[in-house]
């Protein structure tokens, strides 16, 4: 049913719309007035909005650095630097602290090495990180007096670049290497630091108690939250009912309701001749905290993976526990990588809560700081101070994770 | 029977079958769940038995004897239970309130981080980098002890007479009901069904006519006028309570400690900063066929987020806001760092005081459970609202 056209109609359709509507292609700004104009006065509605946010930020930056280079009481910092670092760990152990860092800091290096491809360097990452590395600097400089720790900060990073030239220059056949290293790393650094007759577990302090208590509960809670979801999704209801219960009464509770109960109920449950210290029983309590929201990512994961893949794996006559470990889990698990990592940032802000029982961890050492009597009043910059500490790790997790999203192409398949 | 002879009987070994196995595996766990539960169970009753831990409830019915200072009447000579209701009663209005701030900062900040003006995004850039990425704790206690604590003294904080911020906590105007209270409510609901008349009146000139309905404004402007006027012919049914200053103290208006503030505010600012993300990204994940459909039909830019994309948005972002809200409220149980009377702070004192922390822990797990529930009730709620129509649940 092709109908003739009519030509008619179609100039009449013409006329009757009038000149033909042209829209220009959106143009994109070249000149720098023309960007003010469209990024800053589009409207006037914008153009307000742009007044009132350029007052905002000169009243509160002008605030926030007056106070940083004027009003601050920084000796209060300065002070309790390594109360605030390793507490009362003893003096004259902390070189196993040092030799933990240079462990972490070849594996870092190497891996970075190894694994990322060159940066691009443009104009506006060279200015922001020296921005960052002048910033960090001067505060060293402001902070560290000793010069037995310059030296070694200095070796630090010396050894952090050299093994990054080294990893460079091998490249990609050390990847297994350096899977190997990170898994094993964990291990290690507790050996350093508890094993050839190293102070007990309970004399972490600080920030070195945030660090390893965050980061063992991370990689312990793997394991177990994983199995949870398995369990969550078994089809055997005695495993299921067991692990919806777990998992939904660890999430329906505060943690520092959990903390306080490693204090008080722990102890009671376990075995009395075990007698668990506060910190390895704080490390029990992590661990099982963070399993549970792991095992709500897995489940996710688990969620993603289509049901067709199941089918073949069966239809490969695969038995169900080689069908969960090569076929499932493994595209299960890539797809949790944002949610994971977004996770362990938050585990990370959660040792922050160490102290809800008596544990001496970095923020307790900003409190008692704050509470000595030649600071009164001060108590912002201690926790200016422990808030920057958690808050450079964290917003440094969350570049990096950003980044492996990209490499790892999360989203894209 | 070997092998091969239950393969020719068509049956596999027990050790193969899976009817067999499934009821097997099953039976081995629960004797391993049963197993640790029981050795749990012992150590349990050994310390009961070791350390005199008592497991009896009847503490809750003895004199608390120490004070709150927060929320609902009460004093030391009431009893613990009473101490935890009051207490209770503190996290829910911690909780309620900032759930509300929390939810209208997040949606200023969401929107923020999507203008079109680049230096209000990188400032809501700048607020979520920066809150997101501290623990809350920290949040508070710097706003508590930093803040809150270089407020101005009783004497000097106010603001026109009229509300007052200082270190002794704040106190703002509120309104309180008078004479004739009752039967301006009552006019109240009257003016909100004819309000709703008009609305409908509206709709149906709109679907008759098509002309536009501005269905929002008559019914908004009828139920304004009917209030405004019912209030006047009554004769002024509400008064605003203004606060004074007694003292070292407040009377009048409502009056917030600089602990509720301090919690309240860190709260605020913590979640409101994950929430606008959600709002961002949920803003984001609808597809962008649907804005440049609804600008191909002419609607405004507003109109285009308000009919077109802000409800396709909040199907997204509902189950995610679901869950920061139950952070919020488990959140709250931090103002145990800044002595803010809540369920953890109190619960923490009682078992200082009578050492009962089975029946405490067991008093918080039920009392959160209970609350997050009721979050995820309202919010399923919420989630089937805006759900497509006829869509799968």
């Amino acid at each position: 049913m092709d109908r003739p056209r009519d030509p008619d109609d179609v100039t009449a359709f013409r006329a009757q719309e009038g000149a033909a509507v042209e829209v220009a292609p959106h143009k994109e700004p070249t000149t720098r007035r023309e960007w003010i104009k469209e990024n800053l006065f589009s409207t006037p509605f914008s153009g307000i909005l742009t007044v009132l946010s350029a007052a905002f930020i000169l009243y509160f930056g002008y605030g926030f650095l007056h106070w940083i280079f004027v009003g601050g009481e920084w000796q209060i910092v300065k002070g309790s630097l390594r109360s605030y670092m390793i507490g009362r760990f003893p003096f004259e152990e902390a070189w196993r602290v040092w030799v933990g860092f240079f462990l972490v800091a070849a594996l870092g290096g190497l891996s970075w090495g190894v694994l990322e491809k060159r940066i691009a360097w443009s104009l506006r990452r060279i200015i922001s990180t020296a921005l960052v590395a002048v910033a960090g600097v001067g505060l060293l400089f402001y902070l560290i007096e000793s010069g037995r720790v310059w030296v070694l900060l200095g070796s630090l990073i010396a050894t952090y670049f050299g093994m990054m030239w080294f990893g460079k220059v091998v490249g990609r056949r050390l990847e297994k290497v350096v899977a190997l290293g990170w898994l094993l790393i964990y291990p290690a650094v507790v050996l350093i630091l508890v094993g050839f007759g190293g102070p007990s577990p309970r004399r972490w302090d600080g920030l070195l108690l945030n660090v390893m208590v965050g980061s063992i509960g991370i990689v312990a809670s793997f394991p177990i939250g994983l199995l949870l979801a398995l369990g969550r999704r078994s089809s055997f209801p005695a495993i299921r009912t067991f692990c919806v219960g777990f998992i939904e009464l660890i999430r329906g509770v505060p943690l520092v309701t959990l903390i306080i109960s490693a204090i008080f109920l722990l102890p009671l449950l376990l075995p009395p001749q075990w007698e668990l210290n506060l910190v390895i029983r704080l490390t029990i309590v992590f661990t099982i905290f963070s399993a549970a929201y792991v095992a709500e990512i897995v489940r996710g994961g688990l969620q993603g993976v289509h049901q067709g893949q199941y089918e073949a794996a069966k239809a490969l006559g695969l038995p169900t526990w080689r069908m969960t470990a090569f076929v499932i889990l493994p595209q299960a698990l890539r797809n949790t990588i944002p949610a994971m990592i977004s996770h362990f940032i938050s585990v990370w802000k959660d040792t922050s809560l160490l102290s809800a029982s008596q544990a001496n961890d970095l923020l307790d050492a900003a409190r008692r700081s704050a509470a000595s009597l030649d600071f009164i009043g001060h108590s912002k910059e201690a926790y200016f101070a422990a808030g920057l500490i958690f808050w450079v790790v964290a917003i440094s997790l969350g570049r990096w994770s950003q980044r492996v999203e990209k490499r790892v192409g999360v989203g894209e398949r | 029977m070997s092998q091969a002879a239950a393969v020719a009987a068509g049956r596999p070994p027990f050790w193969r079958d899976v009817r067999i196995l499934r009821v097997l595996w099953q039976i081995v766990f629960s004797v391993a769940v049963i197993v640790i539960g029981r050795e749990i169970y012992l150590n349990l009753a050994f310390g009961v038995k070791q350390q005199g831990v008592d497991l009896s409830w009847s503490f809750l019915n003895s004199q608390a004897g120490f004070s709150i200072k927060e929320g609902l009447d009460y004093s030391r000579a009431d009893s613990i239970a009473r101490a935890l209701i009051v207490a209770g009663f503190n996290t829910i209005r911690i909780a309620a309130v900032g759930i509300v701030l929390a939810s209208l900062l997040g949606l200023v900040i969401g929107v923020a981080r999507l203008s079109r003006n680049w230096l209000v995004r990188k400032i809501a850039q700048a607020y979520v980098d920066l809150f997101r990425n501290t623990p809350v704790v920290i949040i508070l206690l710097f706003l508590y002890f930093g803040v809150v604590y270089s407020l101005p003294r009783v004497e000097e904080g106010s603001i026109f007479d009229v509300a007052f911020v200082s270190l002794r906590g704040t106190a703002f105007p509120w309104p309180r009901t008078d004479a004739g209270a009752g039967v301006w409510g009552s006019c109240l609901l009257a003016a909100l069904v004819i309000a709703w008349l008009v609305r409908r009146w509206r709709t149906r000139i709109n679907e008759a006519t098509g002309k536009p309905h501005y269905r929002f404004l008559w019914s908004f402007g009828v139920f304004l006028a009917l209030a405004l006027a019912s209030y006047f012919v009554i004769g002024s049914p509400m008064k605003m309570d203004v606060p004074q200053r007694a003292g070292l103290r407040f009377t009048g208006g409502v009056q917030l400690s600089a602990e509720y503030f301090g919690l309240l505010v860190g709260l605020t600012l913590y979640t409101s900063a994950f929430i606008g993300e959600i709002i961002r990204g949920s803003i984001l994940a609808v597809q962008k066929g649907q804005k440049e459909a609804g600008e191909a039909l002419g609607l405004t830019p507003f109109q285009q987020l308000r009919f077109v994309v802000l409800p396709q948005a909040m199907r997204i972002a509902i189950p995610p806001i679901n869950s920061q809200y139950q952070n919020l409220l488990k959140n709250s149980s931090l103002g145990l760092f800044v002595a803010y009377p809540e369920l953890v702070g109190v619960g923490r004192t009682v078992i200082n005081q009578e050492g009962r922390f089975t029946q405490v822990l067991v008093i918080w797990m039920l009392s959160y459970l209970a609350m997050t529930l009721s979050i995820s009730t309202v919010m399923n709620g919420v989630n089937r609202l805006v759900a497509y129509r006829g869509a799968r649940r």
